[in-house]
This record gives C-alpha cells, sequence and structure tokens, in this order.
C-alpha cells in the first residue's frame, strides 16, 4: 500500500484529503523536524505540500527530500509561490481541487516512482554485471601472465571473491609433491568441527568427479590453510546451509581439485556463469605451469647429470694416470740399463708395453680434454701466431712414427708465411690429431702431404653435407690440408667422422685403435678459433683433411674475443650484447676513441673493436641490457651533434644481437 | 752429497723415483704424506723438493706454499708433480711458488735432467 506524506496546517485540507484518498496510508505533518524523521522511518512514496504553510522553509525541506526518492506534489493556492520551488516539484494541483484530479495525480506519481525504481534495479544489476566482467577481465589477464602454480589459483580465488563476495571458500589442490592442499578463506573463522567436516566434504567432492587420472587423497593427509578476516567472530555449521557453488578444476582429463563457495545471500544465474567462466580460465594457464615446473625440473636433472660426468671424467682421469705412470717409470727403470742387461726379446717386448703406455696416455687426454671442452671449461690464451713453424713442429715430431711404416711427410707452402690469431697449443694439437690420423690410415711407404693457403670463405667449395659449417665463415682463412693416400672414406660418413667415439667400422680402423676423439676433439678446437673443418675423400685413393683459421686482423681478434665472453656469459648464465653501429669513418675514429670510456665503464666485460672492411663498430658486454644500448645511442648522438660539420653526412645504422641465456630480467626482443 | 726430498702419497712412485735419483748419486728421503713431508724438510732441509700435488689431508699446492713463505725454506726449489685433472689446472692458477710443473705420466730421465739443472754448481 502507498504511503502519503501531507504536509499541511490547513484541517479542511487535510479532512479532505484523508478521505479522498482512504486507500492509501496519510501521515500528517507541519514541522520540519518531524517531517525529515518521517521521511526516514515511514519512507513515503509520496509528498503533498500545501503550499499555504507558513511554518516552513520550503527550500529546506527540499533540499533534505533530494536524499529520498520521494514523488513531491505542490498544492497550487491563492498564495503566490517562488519559481524555484516550483521547479522542485514534481506536480501541481490547483486550489480548490477535484477527488478525480487528486488521486488520478497520485496514481501517476505512484507508477512514475515505480519505474524509477525499477530503473534504478537495472541499473544496479548492470552495475554489477559491468563489474563482474572487469573481475573476470582482470583475472583472466593475470592468470596469462603466471606460470607459478600456486599463484595461479591464488589469482582464480581472487578474482571469484571480488566478483561474487563469499562468505566462505573451499580449494582444494595438489602441490608439488602431490600432496592435497584445502584453502579456506572465510569472513569469520571456522569452528574446528567445521574444518573437520569441510574435509570430509572435500574428500567426497573429489571422489564424485569420475575422471580418469584423479591423485590419491586420504582426509588426514589433507593439508589445511586458513585465511580469516575477521577472526572474533566464528562460523559454525551455519556455513553449511548457505547456498552453494562447485566447480571443479580440470586440466585435460585430470581433475586437480575443486573450488566451492558458500555464501549466505543466493547466487543468480549471473553469478554462476561468472564463477564458472572464472574457474575454467585456470585450466590452460594451470597446464602451462604444470609443464613449465616439469621442464625446470628436467633441466636442473640434466645439469645435475653434466656435472657429475665432468666429476667423474677428472677423477677418472687422475686415477688413471698415477698408476700408469708408476708402470712407465718401471720399464723406463728397465731400459735404461741400470739393473742389468736385457736380452733382445725382453727388449722387443718392454719396447711394445712403453708404447702401449703412450696410447694409453694419449686417450686419457683426449678424454680429459673432451670433457673440459664439454663444460666450457677449456681455456685458449689467443696471440698472434706464425703458422709455419707450428706445422714444421708437428711435422719433425711425428716423423719418427711415421718413419716406422716408412712414411714421408711433406710441407708445401703454397703463400707467405701467414700469421693468425690462435691458441698456438691447440694450433699444435689440432695439426698433430690430424696429421697422426693419415698415418694410421696410411699404407706403408706413403706419403703424407701438408699444405697451407689462403682463401677467402666466398671461394670454398666443400661436400653438400658440410656446407651450414662453411656458411658460418666470413671474410679471409688460412686454410691447411693434410693429405693422405689411405683407404678413404665413404660418402655418406664424411660428416660423421667428426663425430664423438665415431670409428668407421672396418678391419683396418679395428688394428688402429685410439679413443675415437682425435677428430671430434679437432673440430671443436677449430670451431673455438671461429673456423671450420672438412674432409674429402676417395675410397681406397685417400682422403684430404681441410681447417680453416681466421687471419690476423682486429675484426678477428674481436669475434676471438666475443667468443670467449659468450663462454663466460653461459656459464654465469648472462647475456652477452653486441650493438653493430656502421657509419663513416671519421665518426668511427671518433667513437673508437671512446674505447676507454667503454672500458672504463664495464672493464672486463666489454670489448670494442672497429672493422677496416665495412666499417662497423662492435660493443659487446656481458649482462648487456637495454640500458646500455641506450646509453651508446645517446654517445653517438652527442658526438657527432658537438662536431656537425665533420658528420653531416653520416648515416648510422644500429643493429642489436642478443645471445646466450635469456631469462626474465634480460628478455628483451631482438 | 746433495739430498732429495720425495713427498708422494703413492709408494710406487717414489720408489722408482728414489732408485732413479740414488742411481745418478743422490740422497733421497722420502714421505708418504704432507704432514711427514712437511716434518721431514722441516727436519733435515733437502737441496730439493719433488711433491706431489693430490694428496689427502694437505695438498702440495700448500706446502709449497708453506715452504716458500719461511724465510728458512724459500729457496729450496719444488718440483711439483701433477696429474692435470680439472680440479688441479684451477688452483695451478694460484700463488703456489713452485718452480716447476710436471705431468703425470712423466718421464724419468726429463726428471732426472730437471733434477741436475736445479742442483747443479
Amino acid at each position: 500500500m502507498a504511503k502519503v506524506l501531507l504536509v499541511s496546517d490547513n484541517k479542511s485540507y487535510i479532512d479532505e484529503i484523508k478521505s479522498i484518498l482512504s486507500l492509501y496510508e496519510v501521515v500528517v505533518s507541519s514541522d520540519e523536524v518531524l517531517i525529515i524523521d518521517i521521511l526516514k522511518v515511514e519512507n513515503p512514496d509520496i509528498v503533498i505540500f500545501d503550499c499555504d504553510i507558513d511554518t516552513i522553509d520550503f527550500k529546506y525541506i527540499y533540499r533534505q527530500i533530494k536524499e529520498f526518492s520521494v514523488i513531491s506534489i505542490l498544492l497550487l493556492n491563492k498564495k503566490t509561490v517562488t519559481k524555484d520551488i516550483l521547479s522542485h516539484a514534481n506536480m501541481f494541483i490547483s486550489v480548490p481541487f477535484t477527488p478525480t484530479v487528486l488521486k488520478s495525480s497520485i496514481n501517476s506519481c505512484l507508477k512514475t516512482k515505480k519505474s524509477l525504481v525499477k530503473l534504478s534495479k537495472s541499473n544496479q544489476e548492470l552495475a554489477s554485471s559491468l563489474y563482474q566482467l572487469n573481475v573476470l577481465y582482470s583475472t583472466s589477464s593475470q592468470l596469462a601472465g603466471s606460470l607459478d602454480k600456486e599463484q595461479l589459483i591464488n589469482i582464480m580465488n581472487d578474482g571469484i571473491e571480488k566478483s561474487l563476495n563469499y562468505n566462505m571458500s573451499c580449494t582444494l589442490t595438489f602441490n608439488n609433491e602431490k600432496e592435497p592442499v584445502l584453502l579456506l578463506d572465510s569472513t569469520y573463522s571456522p569452528t574446528e568441527r567445521l574444518v573437520e567436516s569441510l574435509k570430509l566434504r572435500a574428500v567426497m567432492n573429489y571422489k564424485s568427479r569420475n575422471s580418469s587420472n584423479n591423485f590419491e587423497i586420504n582426509i588426514q593427509d589433507i593439508k589445511v590453510e586458513k585465511k580469516v578476516k575477521y577472526s572474533i567472530t566464528e562460523y559454525d555449521f551455519e556455513v553449511l546451509n548457505f547456498d552453494n557453488l562447485l566447480s571443479f578444476i580440470d586440466v585435460n582429463d585430470e581433475c586437480h581439485g575443486f573450488t566451492e563457495i558458500f555464501r549466505e545471500k543466493e547466487f543468480t544465474l549471473e553469478d554462476s556463469t561468472c564463477f564458472q567462466t572464472i574457474v575454467q580460465q585456470v585450466a590452460m594457464p594451470l597446464k602451462s605451469a604444470i609443464l613449465y615446473q616439469e621442464i625446470a625440473a628436467t633441466n636442473k636433472k640434466l645439469e645435475n647429470l653434466e656435472k657429475l660426468k665432468s666429476e667423474f671424467i677428472s677423477i677418472v682421469s687422475h686415477e688413471l694416470r698415477t698408476p700408469l705412470t708408476t708402470i712407465k717409470n718401471s720399464l723406463d727403470i728397465l731400459t735404461s740399463g741400470k739393473i742389468g742387461e736385457l736380452s733382445e726379446n725382453a727388449f722387443k717386448f718392454i719396447g711394445m708395453a712403453k708404447r702401449n703406455v703412450v696410447r694409453l696416455s694419449g686417450i686419457i687426454n683426449d678424454l680429459l680434454d673432451m670433457s673440459k671442452i664439454e663444460a666450457g671449461k677449456l681455456d685458449f690464451k689467443y696471440s698472434l701466431t706464425h703458422v709455419d713453424p707450428v706445422i714444421e713442429y708437428v711435422k719433425n715430431n711425428l716423423a719418427g712414427v711415421a718413419k716406422e711404416k716408412n712414411i714421408k711427410i711433406e710441407y708445401l707452402q703454397k703463400t707467405k708465411d701467414t700469421n693468425v690469431y690462435a691458441d698456438t697449443n691447440r694450433l699444435e694439437q689440432v695439426l698433430t690429431n690430424l696429421v697422426s690420423n693419415a698415418i694410421k690410415f696410411s699404407p706403408e711407404k706413403g706419403k703424407i702431404k701438408i699444405s697451407s693457403d689462403v682463401i677467402d670463405a666466398s671461394n670454398i667449395v666443400v661436400e653438400e653435407c658440410f656446407q651450414p659449417d662453411i656458411d658460418r665463415l666470413s671474410g679471409e682463412y688460412l686454410r691447411v690440408c693434410v693429405e693422405d693416400e689411405g683407404i678413404g672414406i665413404e660418402k655418406e660418413n664424411l660428416k660423421q667422422v667428426f663425430d664423438k667415439f665415431e670409428q668407421i667400422e672396418n678391419s683396418l680402423s679395428r688394428e688402429v685403435g685410439g679413443s675415437g676423439l682425435g677428430l671430434a676433439i679437432a673440430k671443436q678446437l677449430v670451431e673455438a678459433h671461429n673456423g671450420a673443418i672438412w674432409c674429402e675423400s676417395v675410397i681406397n685413393s685417400g682422403s684430404k683433411f681441410y681447417f680453416t683459421i681466421p687471419l690476423a686482423n682486429e675484426r678477428n681478434k674481436f669475434l676471438l674475443a666475443k667468443r670467449q665472453l659468450l663462454q663466460k656469459a653461459k656459464s654465469t648464465s648472462s647475456t652477452v650484447l653486441t650493438v653493430n653501429i656502421k657509419a663513416k669513418t671519421p665518426l668511427m675514429d671518433s667513437l673508437m676513441k671512446e674505447k676507454k670510456l667503454f672500458n672504463e665503464v664495464y672493464l672486463s666485460n666489454s670489448l670494442l673493436a672497429k672493422n677496416e672492411n665495412d666499417s662497423t663498430l662492435s660493443l659487446a658486454i656481458i649482462d648487456g641490457n637495454k640500458t646500455f644500448a641506450e646509453f651508446l645511442h645517446k654517445r653517438v648522438i652527442e658526438t657527432i651533434s658537438q662536431n656537425k660539420e665533420k658528420y653531416k653526412n653520416c648515416d648510422i645504422i644500429y643493429t642489436y644481437e642478443i645471445e646466450g641465456v635469456a631469462d626474465e630480467k634480460n628478455s628483451y626482443s631482438r | 752429497m746433495k739430498k732429495i726430498l720425495i713427498v708422494d702419497d703413492e709408494q710406487d712412485i717414489v720408489e722408482s723415483l728414489k732408485f732413479v735419483l740414488e742411481v745418478n748419486g743422490y740422497t733421497c728421503f722420502c714421505a708418504y704424506n704432507g704432514e711427514d713431508g712437511l716434518k721431514l724438510a722441516k727436519e733435515i732441509i733437502p737441496d730439493l723438493i719433488i711433491l706431489d700435488v693430490m694428496m689427502p689431508k694437505i695438498n702440495g699446492y700448500k706446502i709449497s706454499r708453506l715452504l716458500k713463505y719461511d724465510k728458512k725454506y724459500k729457496d729450496i726449489p719444488i718440483i711439483m708433480v701433477t696429474a692435470r685433472s680439472q680440479e688441479e689446472d684451477k688452483l695451478i692458477g694460484e700463488e703456489t711458488g713452485a718452480d716447476e710443473y710436471i705431468t703425470k705420466p712423466f718421464d724419468l730421465d726429463f726428471v732426472v735432467q730437471r733434477v741436475k739443472e736445479y742442483l747443479k754448481g
């Protein structure tokens, strides 16, 4: 029934109106303060003002009325009313009035009020939907950005809480150790017995889900985590009578748990849809998070295995070398003549033993080298190296072994003594490996030819299988060739010979033995110099083994140093940022002067080099980040602006390369 | 007669070194672990020490450092014998003060030659 408040002190009006509006509840007052109270307590739908009243300040009343959703009707009578009082009223009835006019005015006002109330309700519902949508959107974005399982569940619960305002939520999930965890988020503190029953409920809920792969769950194993808003009050079993929503967290066909929420105020259909949507949103990122965890665990295992392998080889090498030393010493003493004369046969057989000690020693060295190379722990000391003396040295060293098979080693120098930038000892090692292989696989009385020439990378022709290695080269190289007249290698095996422990199956290689690592090590060593290694062969005619080493110049020196920097970065899991600036020469010279500054700022973790040929300046730094690249950019711009005339036609092209391990703090696009 | 101290936990290696050095006219003293080696060194004050690196408890590098930082013993030449595994390579970089490093397996003649070099005159 509608309520009407009549503000008047005219008794005749009051009686008349009361009788006309007999179906409505009419309250009368003419006191300002009382009126406000009535408005607050009785909540009338309509207020009828009698403008004749002197005791009321309409303006004041209207100001108060604004807060209440009432319709006001003015009774206009003989007294004139100001314009602005008029503007506040919804309707006017002039006095004298007929009952019909009054009644119909009241009705129409009531209808208006009803519509307004409906509109307001719709608006509220719309606002609430919009809010839920916003929460859904923000929850989705957050979910997409996380790879942490725990965090994902938290984001999901946050989203549900914000959009649905529950009294209590129970989420069952499984932690990394596959143990069940029950998360309780509640307005008030749950009693012990409520917690126990929630645990039981969780088990029943979970078991009711008929998926193919369910985790094992026992009520005593459940770990409970509570989050309480107001711990001063308690919740007991009444929570179980609240309205509830339940949704399972499914990833593929595995059930990873569920979320159930309780709320005293009933859930609407929208609430239910919103709830289901949020929980479903978690499935995909959860799958990624689980995969990510597995990959991280596998990586950790691999890392550990690598470490163990290295340690193992290291210890074993040591343990093998020690007794080998004793054997060698004993044999040396025997053949020294200091403990008496040896018969010819004794001498022969002891010689055999000695040779095999040397062989064994070589194999252990190879194993150790290989493990060091793989661990990235082989240190190279690059310097300006003359190649000829190295080749001569190896040739002379192996002349003795070659002589045993009546093999002659020749060195043909095709170009003037060339300088390369290399680690002399390792260069020697590569040559030794290639030449001793040549000796091993050559027939009696064969000839081994070593030759060298200078060649540009673009002119190198190789078999298809080696093309990718050659494609990496650029510029001029020293190319060395070791040619033999041995048994040769099948075309399909050409690339494989450089694999670890690879020994082509044939009768000769079984006789010859060896560690099978010689060529693999040679390959690693050559590549560590930014070079390449390959071979050509004709069965039963012979093979040619080639390798290239970059010539000694500023650019190659830089590239080698950069390679070492990358190794260092790899072992400390950081990135190397290389900034290449291509510009005209006067600017380059100017920038090279900046070298001192860069070196001061970045010390041993940076290198700077200028390439004469294509006027490129390269700066590589460990843990390079965007800020530094921008700093460099700024310096260049500053240098140019300080000498506008000099560099007016300067075109600067920047390229950035990022190599090494990219992790979250260093990840950015090229 | 020049005195040589051999310190190595491998008895066989000590014996072969001892044999070869005695044949060449040197007097040899032997220790089979770091502690004894250090004690013996301070007792007999040898003219040269052949020292193994990898020994349990106290390794060759430590001993070499201790002796080289001591006024009384710093002039004794020390030849270190190493199997050159990864761990040792790391330590070689440090300041150990040894005069020479020989890798295992070594050539006995080479060792004798080096000893003669250090002890001539």
